[in-house]
């Protein structure tokens, strides 16, 4: 099914929409996030070349070119099997990703704290300069490596400003961290990628489930076995309702993104790492990991900065873009979370089906859960603030997401439960 | 999938906050302009959520165009 976009939803941002569905006796039986302001762009995509598809996506999706970017890259090198990706390109890419994790999240914190923010995409900046991507659209990777090394005297640049904008990402995680945070009540799973040892790694080869309990679903499974890992309940829908195989689609929900980032391992860098630990012991806030996570960014790229071979070849493998009939999966965990590219292409390299699987997609039941929270016993405006601050916890990639506290444009829609079966 | 589209700043009003209109298919729309304290009038910005994101450059306007005339066919007139 062709989905036409709505460009007036882009810039005059459509209120956020809340479905509350009650029963004849008034009991609150489902309450839903409206998510058709996201289309799907997966069906425009069948019958392209599949090599010119992070492109064409990356342009569409203005607000994480760079993540997908590199999960669209991603899965083009998967499409041809192994790519042996030289050392020095993977810390390019790895550079930019960071860069891009950091420039998202201070978008958050540009009311409530302006100066640390534009502190923030400030290095932001610099590093995805640095990185081979000083426009708003990535140029940094292709398939088999990347376009070029660091260049020496921008490198110099960003470690000139590391130290700083490290001292900037603690002192707004320690003010998050001393916030009161909304209770965690999501009973589904936690889903992030992960170094082979297990730690939290946002440009990770595996892929990590962690139970609401802790216990693990997946340990570490690669791109490749995507198809046997998660599926849609309903393909192809802007709210898919993707569920992880293993538990089934009853109860297979799952979550990505900063708080599932911290929860399904430990931070691999010194600063985040403690901080990780108080956030565990704080009760655990979207805010709040959003800061945990731009710490560990910036100490990533500050390691990165110091190791020998940045600025010096090789960047690139041979990668031909004759590809055979294939499925490739390509993905990073951005910002917002888990984003996956898969590609299935036809003899001539072309796209036969695509799947470009989002953050906020995945988190729709997660935002459910806090909207039925906020809602609770109330029958009018009072759950207003609550149904706000649980779509700021959620954060979808949609207008509403930006908006200041009390700010939100809100719509709340209340449908009996027969209607909504109806609708259904 | 979020998507962000180039539009072309008319005015800017400074202060703390600043904002700014941006032409939208021949519609005047209001955006925080805080993330790209060096854009001048006429550029082109990155709006989503309301803020304008990044400043981009005319080939980037271009090719984001492009993208949206072959996929969506809905590009407004500029």
């Amino acid at each position: 099914m062709i989905q036409h976009v709505d460009l007036s939803q882009v810039v005059d941002a459509a209120p956020a929409r809340v479905v509350v569905t009650r029963d004849t006796s008034g009991e609150v039986t489902n309450v839903g996030f409206d998510l058709s302001g996201l289309p799907r762009v997966d069906a425009m995509l069948v019958g392209r070349p599949v090599v010119e598809v992070p492109a064409l996506v990356e342009h569409l999706c203005g607000i994480c070119p760079a993540a997908h970017h590199l999960a669209g890259v991603r899965a083009l090198e998967s499409l041809a099997g192994s790519a042996v990706v030289p050392p020095t390109a993977v810390a390019v890419r790895r550079l930019l990703h960071y860069a891009s994790v950091i420039a998202i999240h201070a978008t958050s914190l540009i009311v409530t704290h302006q100066d640390e923010a534009l502190a923030l995409r400030r290095f932001a900046k610099a590093v995805m300069t640095a990185a081979g991507s000083p426009g708003h659209f990535p140029s940094t990777a292709v398939p088999g490596g990347v376009v070029a090394p660091v260049d020496a005297s921008q490198r110099d640049l960003c470690v000139a400003l590391a130290a700083d904008t490290l001292l900037v990402a603690q002192r707004l995680a320690e003010r998050e961290l001393s916030a009161v945070a909304l209770p965690d009540l999501f009973n589904g799973a936690d889903v992030a990628l992960v170094d082979d040892d297990g730690y939290v790694d946002l440009f990770g080869e595996f892929l990590r489930a962690t139970a609401s309990d802790g216990s693990l679903v997946i340990a570490g499974a690669r791109a490749d076995q995507w198809d046997e890992l998660v599926a849609e309940a309903v393909p192809g829908s802007s709210a898919p309702r993707p569920y992880l195989k293993p538990l089934g689609s009853g109860s297979g929900a799952y979550r990505v993104g900063p708080v599932a980032q911290l929860r399904v391992g430990v931070m691999p860098t010194p600063v985040a790492a403690s901080f990780q630990q108080m956030w565990r012991q704080s009760g655990g806030g979207a805010a709040s990991a959003r800061a945990v996570v731009t710490v560990h960014a910036v100490e990533a790229i500050a390691w990165l900065l110091g190791t020998p071979g940045l600025d010096e070849g090789p960047v690139r493998t041979d990668w031909s873009s004759d590809l055979p009939a294939a499925v490739g999966v390509g993905w990073v965990d951005g910002a917002r979370g888990l984003l996956v590219h898969r590609y299935s292409t036809t003899e001539n390299s072309r796209v036969a089906a695509a799947t470009i699987l989002t953050p906020t997609a995945q988190n729709e039941p997660w935002l459910g859960e806090l909207l039925r929270a906020a809602v609770g016993d109330t029958t009018g405006d009072e759950a207003r603030a609550g149904l706000e601050e649980a779509i700021h916890e959620a954060d979808p990639c949609l207008p509403c997401s930006s908006a200041p506290a009390g700010a939100m444009d809100l719509v709340v829609d209340t449908v009996s439960a027969s209607t909504a079966v109806k609708g259904a | 999938m979020c998507i962000a589209f180039p539009v072309e700043i008319l005015d800017i009003t400074p202060g703390p906050m600043p904002m700014g209109h941006v032409d939208h298919a021949g519609e005047r729309v209001s955006c925080c302009l805080a993330y790209v304290p060096e854009a001048q009038i006429g550029d082109f910005v990155i709006v989503q959520n309301g803020f304008a994101m990044d400043v981009i450059d005319a080939q980037s306007v271009a090719e984001s165009l492009a993208a949206f005339d072959e996929l969506a066919g809905h590009v407004p007139a500029a």
